[in-house]
């Protein structure tokens, strides 16, 4: 792919990323959300795909949208929300959650903006530096020997993580009087 | 380059408000969960970044830890949401007043 092509691919999966995100957090429809969100991540999946992490967007689709999102989905079809779409969407506090998104956002932009003065320069400069200096890496086989290298104690501690979130889930959503 | 290195920071950043701002005004929980799956989606698209920048193939490895505990997050949460609409049939988080004083 020639650059122009791959930049514009970038903008585009960027803005697409931003607006469904956005429309996934305000429609009044449970089921529309999940579905913009679903549009999120796997837009998200093609950012991954240009920025040289392949592994990634595949455990994106698979995992996030093809797991996460449906189990989401068949959770919200399980509760039978039928008043969901008669009642105001948003807390009578919904102007200070845009100001406190607004301030977050505001806060983690200015993170990367470039100084003019190298010594008070933001993280975006250093990271150039240092990307100038080195090789690329971050192919399936660099990230294989990190996480079963450095990475092996916490890797099994995600399994443990997981099988605790396994029992937790069984134990919450079990009928209290099921036990024979 | 695909793009500048601000750039990636900068859409995780938007990201990242667009769920702060869903978590804290929704009122529905499910809802609620689901900016903050945006939120780790923004987390993830910034460290999937760095580890380009930096030839770090380590920001990769992070990046599916979160991965890892979102999807456990999931489980409990949606554990919770269904415990919860046994006994009040219901998602609004405005009903869940019992731990109130």
């Amino acid at each position: 792919m020639t650059s122009f092509a791959a930049q514009a691919t970038f903008y585009y999966m960027a803005a697409a990323a931003v607006v469904s995100a956005l429309v996934g957090v305000t429609r009044k429809n449970p089921v529309h959300s999940m579905l913009w969100v679903l549009a999120l991540f796997l837009h998200v999946a093609g950012i991954f795909l240009l920025l040289d992490a392949e592994f990634l967007a595949a455990v994106q689709v698979i995992v996030y949208a093809g797991a996460i999102l449906i189990f989401y989905l068949f959770v919200v079809m399980l509760l039978d929300l039928p008043g969901e779409e008669a009642r105001p969407r948003y807390g009578k506090h919904w102007l200070f959650a845009a100001a406190a998104g607004l301030s977050f956002g505001a806060l983690a932009w200015l993170a990367q903006v470039e100084m003019p003065d190298p010594e008070r320069a933001g993280l975006a400069p250093a990271a150039r530096q240092i990307a100038a200096a080195g090789p690329p890496r971050g192919s399936l086989r660099d990230i294989g020997e990190a996480l079963f290298g450095p990475f092996a104690l916490p890797f099994e501690m995600a399994s443990l993580v997981l099988l605790a979130a396994i029992i937790g889930a069984v134990v919450l959503a079990r009928r209290r009087g099921a036990e024979s | 380059m695909i793009a500048p290195p601000g750039t990636v920071l900068g859409l995780s950043a938007v990201l990242f408000g667009i769920g702060v701002f869903g978590f804290l005004a929704r009122r529905n929980i499910i809802l609620m969960f689901i900016s903050a799956e945006v939120m780790l989606n923004a987390v993830n698209v910034s460290l999937v970044g760095f580890s380009q920048q930096l030839g770090d193939p380590r920001g990769q490895v992070l990046a599916l830890f979160v991965i890892a505990v979102a999807a456990a997050e999931a489980g409990v949460g949606l554990g919770l949401v269904i415990a919860l609409n046994r006994n009040k049939p219901g998602a609004g988080v405005e009903n869940l007043t019992e731990l109130k004083w």
